[in-house]
């Protein structure tokens, strides 16, 4: 469809509407990836009046503010942590004012970024999940920040070396850690020391096996009532008859693959290659694929598919699970027993990998622009920053100095739940090319995981099926790389 | 051997029966929201779960319409409505009474028809991206017109309403004409008034439908100015973690009760309408 349109053809296109066939095949096209124009232009972004050029304003700005625009998907508690953030950002100086704009989910923010680049009306900065950035890296849309860091004084290496890695491509800075997570094993301290148990995760996936019969032997644990309940009613029981369970795992919509990332490596396995050579068929795939299956399936089940983890895990029907560390605040306020957590058990080795999402800047802008958005990252990311925001929302501290900060470490002591997610940080890795880099990736290897898991499919066969779907899904963001990487 | 009266009070009952089971499977979703909106978190994630609020609480009100400038987007939400209705009312009307009373040719007629049959089939997501091309071409992101415009007409309306229109007494518009009436006369004077039931009808299902439209108003505006209420309540779930269903409950039930209202207010003429327009008489 023209850029250009006048209001006699906007008109006829609206009265043709209808039926017409071509509108549908448009919108089949235009939902496609983004045209890889690495120069489009950026529009001016935020609201422009209906009667403004979309021209970028060419004329030198003296003393007046730069206006940048950011796109967030945070909603709830995290959502106001997010725009008291750029609220102290915007009230610390008056050289840039951001404004943040809620843009819906991860996803719905990724899809309409896409729009936003065929209509060329896209923010300066977007927030962007694992799974997202590099979709938007390989339609080259993306600006590469190192340079602008050095000019802005950031030294990239103070940030989390599996984070910060995790964005960079060919040497260069394309995707800033901001709101990182990582997977955490979750344990009800109160159930443990019923069990006899003691009061600290499992080293490794077979002590759990161990532990498993003792807290399956539990009954659902009586909630105790809280002070300002016990006065006026008392809380009932759960339910007396029903055992305990010792382990739940998520489903594929809840991203039960971002979980299996961390338990394939400890056996030793891998998604894939970072050249997309997918290895989740090999033996160790299968074997930490069985490992799966046998916790639900075999004999000796210790473990159960959850329709909600969570739910589960606060109600105290499960006693352990593995989750995001961004849940942690939430189970510590809502769950009526004593919260622990623990680094993730081993099998062959340890294995946990990083999620969340970061900063990406949009290419194309004037340099002040580009100096303005790297303003704002950087105090987004700063020591500071990103120490007040994980003390906010649970997230990771994505700088090295944060975690030596004083201002952390205090909060450790408060909260040493939330230094074994800190703790565990230095020994995470950045997820595998098919799970995050492949469109649907996390979804492909999530479908095949609840086949093993609640299909109690054969492994191998499974795997192998995955691993063509990976590839034939894999090829085409395999040629864009090319084009891109060389 | 049954009598009538028997048989007429079986089905009686068994016509109340089903009246139950469906007042049941619609009502007690909307009372399981209110009565959640009372509640703590911790006692709505209890199970088994409870029915009605052990520990009342008016806590989630305040934090939902706190949580999000629910003001200014109830101001955009009925700005839109209102807008969209009157003029899908209009546009469909007219358009219905061109497509009856007026004398253009048959297949004219026929294939403006044919089109708004073939518009009802076309799924709204389709349009989505065309949609936002335009406006985005027109410079219109974040503006009432981008979210207003694509849902200015309505072809489900104008396909009622030509259905509706073409049961009426024909006579009663001839005679309006042999008055000298013309064609706005005889539209508004006297097929407007003659087609109210099924012009409530379409007004209900646009003021449900626009109120209600998420997808959108959510992919055209930006800027807390110009957003609407489903977005409104779609920031109030939490991006990780637990959610905290009372808040959410809460900001459901002032989102929905104005529609309900409204519902309840016409829910008669609807009947009327439904049933007019499906009966040959």
């Amino acid at each position: 469809m023209d850029a250009k349109m006048n209001r006699r053809s906007f008109l006829r296109a609206m009265a043709v509407v209808g039926g017409s066939t071509v509108l549908a095949a448009c919108g089949a096209q235009t939902a496609a990836t983004p045209s890889a124009t690495a120069e489009a232009p950026i529009a001016a972004t935020e609201a422009p009046a209906p009667t403004v050029a979309p021209t970028v304003v060419a004329e030198p700005t003296k003393t007046s503010t730069i206006d940048i625009t950011y796109w967030g998907s945070f909603s709830g508690g995290l959502g106001e942590a997010e725009q008291a953030m750029v609220d102290s950002f915007n009230a610390s100086q008056s050289d840039v004012k951001i404004n943040y704009q809620f843009q819906g989910n991860y996803e719905e923010t990724a899809q309409k970024l896409t729009a936003a680049l065929q209509a060329k009306q896209t923010p300066e900065i977007s927030l962007l999940s694992d799974v997202w950035w590099f979709k938007f890296y390989t339609a080259g849309v993306l600006q590469p920040v190192k340079d602008l860091m050095a000019a802005a004084k950031i030294d990239p290496s103070d940030y989390v070396d599996s984070l910060i890695n995790e964005g960079t491509r060919k040497g260069d800075i394309h995707w800033v850690p901001f709101a990182r997570s990582t997977p955490l094993f979750y344990y009800n301290k109160d159930a443990f020391a019923a069990a006899g148990l003691p009061d600290r995760g499992p080293e490794t996936w077979a002590e759990f096996a161990e532990w498993a019969p003792k807290l399956a032997q539990l009954k659902v644990m009586t909630p105790v009532a809280t002070p300002d309940a016990a006065a006026t009613t008392p809380v009932p029981t759960v339910d007396p008859e029903t055992n305990m369970m010792a382990f739940a795992h998520p489903n594929s919509a809840s991203y039960v693959a971002w979980l299996f990332q961390g338990v394939i490596w400890q056996h030793s396995g891998k998604y894939s290659d970072p050249d997309f050579t997918i290895r989740i068929q090999e033996e160790n795939g299968v074997r930490a694929g069985k490992f799966y299956q046998d916790s639900v399936n075999a004999m000796s089940k210790w473990a159960y598919n959850a329709k909600d983890i969570g739910a589960d895990f606060i109600n105290g029907l499960t006693a352990t699970t593995m989750a995001s560390t961004g849940g942690l605040a939430g189970f510590e306020k809502n769950a009526k027993f004593n919260v622990g957590t623990a680094m993730l058990p081993k099998a062959d080795g340890f294995g946990c990998c990083t999620g969340g999402a970061g900063l990406a800047m949009l290419a194309g802008l004037p340099a002040e622009k580009q100096a303005a958005a790297m303003k704002f990252i950087a105090f987004a990311t700063s020591t500071e920053g990103t120490t007040t925001w994980s003390q906010n929302t649970g997230y990771m501290p994505v700088r090295k100095s944060a975690i030596a900060s004083d201002a952390m470490n205090t909060f450790f002591t408060e909260r040493p739940n939330f230094k074994t997610a800190v703790d565990q940080l230095a020994l995470t890795q950045p997820q595998d090319s098919a799970r995050v880099f492949i469109p649907g990736g996390d979804q492909i290897i999530g479908k095949g995981l609840e086949r093993i898991m609640i299909g109690n499919e054969d492994v191998a066969t499974v795997w192998s099926d995955v691993k063509l779907t990976l590839e034939e899904t894999g090829a085409p963001i395999k040629e864009a790389l090319k084009a891109i990487e060389g | 051997m049954l009598t009538n009266n028997q048989r007429i009070n079986s089905t009686l009952i068994a016509a109340y029966i089903i009246m139950g089971i469906a007042c049941i499977c619609i009502g007690a979703p909307l009372l399981w929201m209110v009565f959640a909106s009372f509640k703590h978190t911790d006692e709505i994630y209890r199970i088994p779960a409870t029915f009605w609020p052990e520990r009342p609480t008016f806590e989630n009100y305040p934090a939902a319409w706190n949580a999000v400038p629910f003001d200014r987007y109830f101001l955009n939400s009925v700005i839109t409505t209102c807008i969209a209705t009157t003029s899908k009312l209009v546009l469909a009307t007219m358009c219905a009474y061109a497509l009856v009373y007026t004398k253009a040719p048959k297949w004219l007629k026929d294939g403006v028809f044919l089109l708004i049959i073939a518009a009802l089939m076309v799924p709204a997501q389709v349009v989505i991206v065309p949609n936002y091309i335009t406006m985005a071409s027109l410079q219109w992101i974040d503006t009432y017109q981008a979210i207003v415009l694509p849902n200015c007409a309505t072809a489900f309306g104008t396909f009622l309403l030509r259905q509706y229109c073409m049961n009426l007494p024909y006579e009663v518009i001839e005679a309006a004409e042999m008055d000298g009436a013309n064609h706005l006369q005889r539209m508004w004077l006297v097929v407007v008034p003659m087609a109210q039931p099924a012009l409530v009808t379409v007004g209900l299902f646009a003021v449900v439908s626009e109120w209600n439209d998420f997808l959108w108003p959510m992919i055209v505006t930006n800027t807390n100015e110009m957003r609407t209420l489903p977005i409104g309540l779609f920031r109030l779930f939490q991006t990780e973690g637990l959610q905290n269903w009372g808040v959410i409950m809460a900001g459901t039930v002032f989102v929905v009760a104005p529609v309900i209202a409204v519902f309840v207010r016409m829910q008669k003429s609807i009947v009327a309408g439904i049933a007019a327009g499906a009966v040959r008489g």
